[in-house]
């Protein structure tokens, strides 16, 4: 109890020091008095009284100040005190403390910014139940480049058979079906699922109920769940569409739930539908067929095992369904199954970039609190003098550190408040850049994470200024210790330089990579080409009433005076990727093929191409080239003679070196019959060049083109158009389209240029990142270099001045600082090589793409430092050279 | 050669207390004098450390200090003993008694 009255009193006594102290005061006083006449009343002479009474009682301003320091808190009067000289020493070097500032501000602001993006997309928990034994199986076949096989139907049963350590295994594809009565009829992108999957992915209904195991099977009615994403955009947040009748194409179904708030995996999709929504899902050949792969798998975990056991079981059970079907399992084809954590599987696309990213705010970090420990150590360096006396009259060193500490305390929460309030906007920025590699950022929430990374760097950057500079020796006075200070100054310059060179030369190799995808060319037109979707299903017509739509649609778009071409195709291109198999895509990396008298690949490799259907004129008026034979014209009908036109790539694998034009070309593939394409032949009538309308950087691919009239697949309408402004035509389309057909949907109206623009962003926000990150890092660290060469010079004025007194020309001089800077700048690119080398190996081990920037960005990076550290020395060096010898003498 | 002893660490405390309890009310000065006559010439009281030690005890709220007016009509502060006090010297006084037991014993010749 007397310990929490003290701690009362002191706490009182600090806050109202004058009225005890006054008490104390008079209390003295008094005592004397009585003291005094005492003594005197002893018989001892006034004067000598007195004089007795004080050395008895000790010195009564010591005692005072002891007394105070008893009542109060006296380590807190310290350190306002402290306080107070370092709020008045900041504001009198306004440049010292708003360069600092800004400094910190920037590397705090970036960590803050990026740990929370890091934070909110990789490490906060997904929302599903029990996430941590959520898991992703894939199957992939290497040897015929296709990184995510899919599953089948057999191949899900087998492996449900034979696995103990997951519990449950979930199904779902992908479909793009037309979505009829939720407002305007629109093609969505559906989940088919089985109707244990939303238990296994650990998710609840926000409203309504999730599709469950009575969904199953090919006797239920259709049920849809509509993703939060849609049900909160598309459709304002509706209760009501609970209940509603839709129609899937030409499956009816009931919307009965909303699903929570979700990162979508593998597609985002927006409805999710149960299997007799999707007749294909229920056909023969999708159950018995083994390779009709078009299923993702989920799984759950088993309590009480681990993922190397789950492995493990994994490996044996598909060991024996590749040795049961020997056929299909080729060695060739490197079949593989795999198994990772949803979350992982979910951030892998993300972490490698996040981890660049948080690399370069680190370094960021490290360039700028070097950087301000340089400006602390040049402003050190000038306070020698006040820091010896201080050191002198101070009873240790240690409490000359205190008020560094507080000084690098202040300056650095200054900074870090700046820091936070720079880093809210950044973050919300970087979350939305992020949300391209990964759909968790999409419902990223900004937290108090930002707030805690400011506290946290401020501290380290406070302690590490603090402790930066050597404190004069309390007992060897005033002191010059310049030369150690120099030495610091450019140790820290190197390292701003070597931080810097790594950040520009990462900058270096992004920049690199999108000038590359920038310049290189499609192959076909993009600007002033409009692409709709016009998509086919599900209004109830005929296939001759479907051919005649979009002839018609062909015909009379093509009346409007703006218009050049009108063509039709299957897929936009880099837009239709993803989407689930096809009819004219069934499987990932295309359908095998044949041609008559052809030649066989020497590795005994079956090529696969990819399907499409274009009308006539396309290739024309989209600006392909023809190389050999014709393109689709009018004539080549549903009921004509069935032709295609092969891509480059395909000829060349067929027909190396001879004409392929009037070969008979046939799908050769086993699927191919699964989804009804005819074996019988087709004549090759054309070979255009290729083009990959999926990358935006173009692979060489093989492509087969199926008349659009003979495949009716898509329904993308492509409108060339003459003027300016392709935008200006889409209200002419839309009501052109709905006069022909009321309830055709026409979505998604936009320009090739513009769809390339937004598949390329990410490159570009990359740059402009990084960019910014990288400039940031060079400003800094030039204005480092010139700070430092400024610092040396005018610690060397004396010496300058001295050589030019003996002869020196200024020009040496010159010389003199430029070298000096070109030393801290080479060691800081040397050591930038050897660092960045070392950091590529180390996080290579980790982050699969990792790579050196190569040879031109190191180059490029070296260049741009050199110039402007030498720059930066050019200043300092002029100014050395003007010193007038005459004042330099006498100086100091 | 100088044979009076510094005062050992806490007990002033302690003999400020138990002056407080014997004498009633008193001035800082009047404890000052009674330490002194109590002390003789054995023991060095400086008496500016009175009046932090009063200061202290003040803060644990063992004494109370009231303003009146001393024999000599002069203003002074009078410190009374609180029953906070009380307990404290007491538990302190038997402490100590023990202690100076055990250290007269250990310095006994045998």
């Amino acid at each position: 109890m007397p310990s929490v009255y003290v701690a009362l009193a002191r706490l009182a006594g600090f806050f109202r020091p004058h009225r005890h102290d006054v008490e104390f005061h008079l209390e003295l006083r008094e005592h004397i008095a009585m003291a005094i006449d005492d003594k005197m009343r002893g018989g001892l002479p006034p004067e000598e009284a007195r004089r007795t009474v004080l050395v008895e009682l000790g010195g009564v301003t010591q005692l005072r100040e002891e007394a105070r320091a008893a009542r109060g808190l006296p380590w807190l009067d310290g350190l306002l005190l402290d306080l107070k000289l370092a709020i008045r020493q900041l504001r009198r070097n306004t440049g010292f403390t708003i360069a600092a500032v800004v400094t910190l501000a920037l590397g705090i602001g970036a960590n803050a910014a990026m740990f929370s993006v890091v934070r909110g997309v990789l490490l906060r928990p997904l929302p599903n139940d029990d996430e941590a034994h959520l898991l992703y199986l894939r199957q992939s076949a290497s040897g015929l480049g296709v990184e995510n096989a899919w599953f089948s139907v057999p191949e899900i049963n087998d492996l449900r058979g034979r696995l103990t350590k997951i519990t449950r295994l979930a199904e779902f594809s992908t479909t793009q079906p037309t979505l009829f009565g939720l407002g305007e009829a629109r093609e969505v992108r559906s989940g088919v699922v089985d109707g244990g999957f939303f238990e296994v992915m650990g998710l609840r209904a926000s409203l309504g109920r999730l599709i469950g195991p009575a969904d199953d099977g090919p006797g239920v009615p259709g049920v849809v769940v509509l993703t939060h994403r849609f049900w909160n955009g598309a459709l304002g947040s509706d209760p009501t569409v609970i209940g509603k009748a839709v129609r899937l194409g030409g499956q009816s179904a009931t919307v009965i739930g909303v699903l929570e708030p979700a990162a979508p995996y593998p597609e985002e999709t927006e409805i999710i539908a149960n299997m007799v929504t999707s007749p294909h899902h229920l056909s023969a050949t999708m159950v018995t067929e083994r390779e009709h792969r078009m299923t993702e798998v989920f799984g759950r975990m088993a309590p009480n095992t681990d993922l190397a056991a789950v492995r493990a079981e994994l490996q044996t059970a598909y060991g024996g369904i590749q040795r049961s079907y020997p056929e299909i399992y080729t060695p060739h084809a490197r079949f593989q199954l795999n198994v990772v954590p949803l979350r992982e599987q979910l951030n892998s696309r993300a972490t490698t970039i996040l981890t660049v990213l948080l690399v370069a705010a680190g370094l960021i970090f490290v360039v700028a609190c070097a950087n301000v420990i340089n400006l602390v150590l040049a402003r050190t360096a000038r306070r020698e003098s006040e820091l010896a006396v201080r050191a002198a009259l101070l009873p240790s060193t240690m409490a000359v550190r205190r008020t560094l500490l507080v000084e690098s305390l202040l300056l650095c929460s200054v900074g870090a408040t700046a820091g936070v309030v720079i880093a809210q906007p950044m973050v919300s920025l970087l979350a939305r850049f992020t949300a391209r590699y990964s759909v968790r950022a999409v419902d990223f929430q900004l937290d108090a994470t930002p707030l805690w990374i400011g506290v946290a760097l401020a501290l380290v950057a406070a302690v590490l200024l603090a402790f930066a500079p050597s404190l004069p020796k309390p007992g060897r006075a005033v002191q010059r210790s310049t030369g150690t200070s120099a030495r610091r100054l450019q140790v820290f310059a190197i390292a701003q330089i070597a931080a810097s060179f790594m950040l520009l030369s990462g900058a270096a190799a992004v920049v690199r990579t999108l000038l590359a995808l920038e310049q290189t060319s499609p192959g076909f037109q993009t600007a002033n080409v409009l692409a709709v979707n016009l998509p086919p299903g599900g209004l109830g017509r005929t296939a001759a009433q479907t051919l005649t739509f979009y002839r018609n649609v062909r015909a009379r778009l093509g009346e409007l005076p703006d218009v050049a071409h009108v063509v039709i195709g299957s897929n936009v291109p880099w837009r239709d990727i993803g989407g689930g198999p096809t009819r004219l895509n069934p499987r990932p990396g295309g359908m095998q093929f044949t041609a008559e008298g052809a030649a066989a690949a020497p590795s005994g490799e079956k090529p696969q191409a990819r399907g499409r259907a274009v009308s006539s004129g396309f290739f024309s008026a989209l600006g392909i080239r023809i190389l050999a034979g014709r393109e689709f014209n009018d004539n080549d009908t549903a009921g004509a003679e069935r032709v295609v036109i092969v891509s480059a790539s395909v000829a060349a694998a067929l027909f190396p070196g001879q004409d392929a034009v009037n070969r008979q070309f046939r799908w050769s593939d086993p699927v191919a019959r699964l989804v009804n394409f005819s074996e019988e032949p087709r004549r090759i009538i054309g070979v255009v060049a290729d083009i990959d309308d999926e990358q935006v950087d173009p692979q060489t691919n093989m492509t087969v083109y199926h008349p659009f009239e003979q495949e009716v697949a898509g329904g993308r309408l492509f409108v060339v158009t003459r003027g300016t402004k392709p935008y200006a035509l889409v209200s002419q389309v839309e009501r052109i389209v709905k006069g022909l057909a009321p309830t055709q949907p026409v979505e998604q109206a936009s320009t090739l240029e513009d769809i390339r623009a937004q598949v390329l962003s990410p490159a570009r926000v990359n740059t402009i990142v990084l960019g910014v990150f990288a400039s940031v890092a060079l400003l800094i660290s030039v204005i480092g270099i010139g700070a430092v060469l400024a610092f040396s010079v005018s610690g060397r004025t004396r010496e300058f001045g001295v050589r030019l007194a003996i002869g020196s020309p200024p020009k040496q001089l010159l010389l003199i600082v430029l070298k000096q800077g070109a030393v801290i700048v080479a060691a800081g690119i040397v050591a930038g090589v050897a660092l960045g080398w070392a950091l590529t190996r180390v996080a290579g081990a980790y982050i699969p793409g990792m790579q050196s920037p190569g040879a031109a960005a190191l180059t490029g990076a070296t260049a741009l430092l050199v110039t402007t550290g030498l720059g930066a020395a050019l200043g300092p060096a002029i100014r050395a050279a003007r010193t007038n010898p005459v004042r330099a003498l006498k100086y100091e | 050669m100088e044979t009076r002893s510094p005062i050992l660490q806490g007990t002033l405390d302690l003999m400020v207390l138990k002056t407080l309890e014997q004498l009633g009310p008193l001035h800082g000065y009047g404890i000052a004098r009674r330490l002194e006559q109590v002390g003789q010439d054995a023991m060095v009281v400086n008496q500016g450390t009175i009046y932090l030690c009063l200061v202290r005890l003040m803060q644990k709220k063992f004494i109370s200090a009231k303003w009146g007016t001393s024999d000599n009509n002069r203003k002074a502060r009078f410190y009374s003993i609180t029953r906070a006090g009380r307990a404290q010297l007491k538990l302190e006084a038997e402490s100590w008694v023990r202690i100076s037991g055990v250290i007269g014993r250990v310095l006994q010749p045998e």
